[in-house]
């Protein structure tokens, strides 16, 4: 579905991905890790095709199409959704005018008719029910006033409305309680499904105790170090990252 | 708009008196279409809700003055050009509740003195300056004695060629210890428009906190990325947050009926953009 | 708790002023008063070419024609033009042997201001051009700083020796017809600095001019010139002192930078003219026109410490008139007693890509009255000009004023203007946490406003920033509540 080769990118004259080389298929479960200030959320940032960045060189094609050619909103009408790790608040635009612009216009790219007003209502009220999501929310401006933990609600909530082929998550766990955090991820996997794929982007093991991961990646330095099977997070949370980054040291 | 209708359908009542007191009749909304130079004081301690409606070219000065523990909310729609003045005096712990929506080429000066100890004054205002207009909206909030509240933000839209102008006061007076104000704008620039701004702070006493703030620019931008990444053209989300910027302004306003006409003239206002 | 903090009121009132001496030199004057017989004998006295006379004259034709400025938020007395002495210069008490000796009591003098004119007793890699009065009296380091090219003089010298660049450039950035101070100064200014960083080359020292009135009487109107040509560098300081006295002084100063292509100019001043005394009498009137122009990619930054003059009307300001242009303001302004400030910048935005950034500080005490005033002008053509401005104003006491005046007019769509202000006075429970910890109320406040105007105070030169921050607390000393 994804498919990430040789990928540089930079901000100014300071290169950040140095190569990254990363497929995810349909199905399944990717999860990101590494210390701060490795390039996790540029690479978030670059796959949603944020123009602060500078692709330098290498490809990304999502279900063979050269994505980096494509807009940001082409981005998200072809499937790809970015779950904020800081959600933009979006003052006086209520939620609910919001997502039917959002979801109206993917249909339009889609080549299907606009939801009536009565679809759409109906739309809203089944998916705020995946992420436990106050109804009354749906009328209020796009995370303005939100907590913490709404707004993370917030993303995933969108998520469900948009129904992404590929979601990347950037940081989604980051300063949510208990609570919310097993909201968040029991969201996450209920609207997994063989079709679609999922990247996570974390600094804790403890999401990955919700959402299991079929590959977890460790990212330093712009580039992926090293790759392994769901017991590579609990080894990193165990043991940190310096026995996997020594070599890479400059 | 037919403002007849809506007094007939009984959603107003036209008001032309001068006193609010325990016996004016507060089942509806007051409203004062297209007002000269009334001086509106009211006693009562209900809440008192008042609309001015300017749908004529005007040149008005309205006066309310506030008895102690009077609250009043006054929503101002504007549509005709002209000269408007609000001035507002407040006593002891009385409430103003303000929205101002100025859709045409007018000025508005706001004036509230606050005169007796723990009043407050909340004033949200937008101008929407397009083709050729010159909208000035100016503000001064006088802090004359001691706790008193202010906040205010005040919203501008330039277009065309038009110019926006905000001259914002936050006085304080040397006695006025323990003083909480706030004063802000914002302002939105398109095509070849003009913005000028000027707040201001005069303060004479210490014991306070007091701020203003003021700002020019586009669209934020993050949060028109943020908008695309859930598939809206840019376009779209920069006319989104556009409206959202002025129709926050409605969405403050509580005197009913009026807000919703508020909303509907910001709307038809932003097509002319 | 309230009594003692009258206490350190009142002592804060009394603090006395540093360098209120006077030092006794003969000074050898003009008479009182203003018309053009004094200029051309100030120009005289100064051996200028002729081009130089006239342009004196016609500045001061204009100025007479010219209202003084009267927007301020400072109430300022009644100025009698023709009561002032234009021209004020030490004459040395015995024959000196060399050009270079100085006058041993002018030596004395600066060593006492801390400000050693030899060479070898200089604070490591700053150069001075020492001003007292009317007349610059020593310029230290001219050698060294004449191997890489550059020119480091007093403006005097410079207009009888490098006629051609000051022709080019003075006048250029503030015009006599600016305003009537500037006017004024065209008309009679009298010594003052010049320098000039060729090309492409670095300056390796702090450039200084040391600004000290003694004589009774008298105005100061020093003017200062500074050229960075392309790809130049210089870091330039200034500081100003003066005698106690009950009269009141005119200092009306002119500073015009210029910064040339891929320039940089970084221009500091710690003032601290006399303020006058605990009542409001006298004190310097320090009235000054400070403005810079920035060519492509050029940077100007203006620096200062404000804590002196009894009316202060002073607003350094950045042209950013190339593309790519940075305007930088960083102000610490402390008013007490009966000080009156009214202070702050002009960025005027004409370039593409120009950005500019404010930052003030205003400090009031006493029944001093503290105002900042500052332009933000965004030209059609600046497209994708930010500026962001932050004006903070703390109050000490109940019987001094703050206030903001910033103004911004934008006539270009792209630009991002962002301005924040704030006035609030220092917190009860910050002051109760540090007398807790043990740190007298007097120390606490020295700490809290010293802190308050770091951000400030860490864009000067080491050595000045020290100076800086106790001038502040100096200048608080029983200013306390």
């Amino acid at each position: 579905m994804l498919k990430v080769t040789d990928l540089h990118a930079s901000v100014g004259d300071k290169e950040i991905l140095r190569g990254i080389n990363l497929e995810v298929k349909a199905g399944e479960v990717h999860a990101i890790m590494g210390p701060n200030g490795s390039g996790k959320s540029t690479l978030a940032s670059v796959l949603a095709g944020n123009d602060k960045f500078t692709v330098t060189s290498g490809s990304v094609t999502f279900e063979g199409e050269d994505m980096l050619s494509m807009s940001v909103e082409e981005r998200a009408h072809k499937g790809m959704f970015l779950g904020f790790q800081y959600p933009v608040e979006i003052p006086g635009v209520t939620m609910a005018n919001f997502m039917k612009l959002a979801v109206n216009e993917r249909r339009k790219a889609e080549g299907k008719e606009p939801l009536t007003a009565a679809e759409f209502l109906r739309l809203m009220r089944e998916k705020s029910a995946v992420v436990e999501l106050d109804a009354k929310m749906t009328s209020r401006a796009v995370n303005e006033g939100f907590s913490g933990g709404e707004k993370k609600k917030n993303e995933i909530f969108q998520m469900a409305m948009l129904d992404p082929k590929l979601a990347v998550l950037d940081e989604t766990d980051s300063g949510l309680d208990i609570d919310a955090l097993r909201i968040v991820a029991t969201g996450v996997t209920r609207l997994h499904t063989p079709q679609n794929a999922t990247v996570v982007i974390t600094h804790y093991q403890r999401l990955l105790d919700y959402i299991v991961p079929d590959v977890v990646h460790v990212l330093y330095k712009g580039r992926i170090i090293y790759s392994g099977d769901k017991s590579l997070a609990l080894k990193l949370e165990k043991e940190g990252y310096d026995w996997l980054i020594n070599d890479y040291k400059e | 708009m037919d403002v007849t209708k809506l007094v007939e359908q009984g959603l107003f009542q036209l008001f032309e008196g001068v006193r609010v007191d325990d016996g004016t009749d507060l089942s509806k909304p007051l409203l004062v279409l297209n007002p000269k130079s009334p001086v509106v004081e009211v006693t009562t301690t209900e809440r008192v809700s008042l609309a001015l409606l300017c749908t004529d070219s005007v040149s008005s000065k309205v006066t309310l003055r506030l008895a102690p523990q009077a609250k009043c909310s006054v929503a101002l729609l504007c549509l005709g050009r002209g000269v408007l003045a609000l001035d507002v005096e407040q006593g002891a712990e009385s409430e103003s509740r303000i929205t101002t929506a100025l859709l045409s080429d007018a000025t508005l000066s706001y004036n509230v003195r606050l005169l007796g100890e723990r009043a407050a004054s909340e004033f949200d205002g937008l101008y929407i300056a397009t083709g050729n207009d010159h909208c000035s909206v100016s503000l001064n909030v006088r802090h004359e004695v001691a706790e008193c509240k202010s906040r205010s933000m005040i919203k501008g839209v330039a277009a065309g060629t038009a110019t926006g102008e905000f001259r914002g006061l936050v006085y304080v007076a040397k006695d006025a210890q323990r003083t909480d104000a706030e004063q802000q704008n914002r302002n939105i620039e398109l095509d070849r428009s003009h913005i000028v701004a000027l707040p201001q702070l005069e303060i004479y006493a210490d014991d306070v906190r007091c701020s203003h703030g003021s700002t020019v620019g586009r669209a934020d931008e993050e949060a028109v990325f943020y908008m695309r990444q859930r598939g809206l053209s840019e376009a779209d989300a920069r006319r989104l947050l556009l409206e959202g910027f002025v129709q926050e302004v409605a969405q403050a306003c509580d005197v009913a009926h009026i807000c919703r006409m508020m909303a509907e003239e910001i709307d038809k206002r932003l097509l002319t953009i | 708790m309230k009594e003692r903090e009258e206490d350190i009121l009142k002592k804060l009132e009394s603090s006395e002023y540093e360098y209120g001496f006077t030092s006794d030199i003969e000074t050898e004057t003009l008479p009182k008063g203003l018309n053009e017989g004094i200029i051309r004998l100030i120009s005289q006295k100064k051996g200028e070419p002729e081009w130089m006379l006239e342009s004196r004259l016609k500045a001061f034709r204009h100025w007479q024609k010219m209202p003084l400025p009267t927007w301020a938020h400072l109430q300022i007395p009644e100025i009698d033009f023709q009561d002032i002495i234009y021209y004020a210069e030490p004459k040395p008490r015995k024959k000196l042997s060399s050009v270079d000796e100085i006058d041993p009591e002018l030596k004395r003098t600066f060593d006492k201001l801390g400000i050693p004119l030899e060479e070898q007793m200089a604070l490591a890699g700053v150069a001075v051009d020492a001003v007292i009065d009317s007349v610059s009296v020593k310029t230290t380091f001219r050698e060294t700083l004449a191997e890489k090219g550059i020119i480091f003089c007093s403006i005097s010298e410079a207009v009888r020796e490098y006629p051609d660049l000051v022709r080019k450039y003075l006048g250029s950035v503030v015009s006599y017809a600016d305003n009537f101070y500037a006017a004024l100064n065209a008309a009679v200014f009298s010594d003052g600095s010049f320098c000039y960083i060729p090309k492409g080359v670095r300056c390796p020292m702090e450039l200084s001019t040391y600004f000290r009135i003694n004589a009774e009487g008298t105005g100061q109107f020093e003017r200062t010139l500074i050229v960075a040509d392309e790809g130049a560098y210089v870091s330039y300081l200034e500081g100003c002192t003066a005698p106690r006295r009950d009269e009141n002084q005119l200092h009306a100063a002119v500073v015009e930078i210029v910064v040339e292509r891929d320039a940089e100019v970084k221009y500091s001043t710690v003032q601290n003219w006399y303020p006058g005394d605990k009542d409001g009498k006298g004190g310097i009137y320090n009235f000054v026109t400070k403005r810079g122009i920035c060519h492509e990619n050029a940077r100007l930054s203006w620096t200062q410490v404000e804590t002196g003059s009894a009316i202060t009307w002073k607003y350094p300001s950045c042209v950013l008139a190339g593309d790519n242009s940075v305007g930088e303001f960083y102000s610490v302004a402390m008013t007490n007693n009966y000080q009156q400030a009214d202070t702050g910048t002009k960025m005027i935005h004409l370039g593409r890509n120009t950005r500019s950034r404010i930052v003030s500080k205003g400090i009031s005490a006493g029944h001093s009255e503290n105002s900042y005033r500052g332009l933000v002008k965004i030209a059609p053509k600046a497209e994708n000009a930010r500026n962001f401005s932050q004006c903070d104003s703390l109050l000490i006491g109940d019987k001094c004023g703050a206030h903001t005046f910033p103004h911004i007019d934008s006539r270009n769509r792209s630009a991002m203007l962002e301005h924040e202000a704030t006035t609030s006075k220092i917190s009860d429970e910050q002051l109760f946490y540090c007398r807790q910890r043990g740190v007298s109320t007097e120390d606490a406040v020295g700490l809290i406003v010293n802190g308050y105007a770091r951000e400030v105070l860490a864009k000067l030169p080491m050595e000045f920033a020290v100076e800086a921050q106790k001038l502040l607390s100096l200048s608080l000393e029983g200013s306390v509540g």
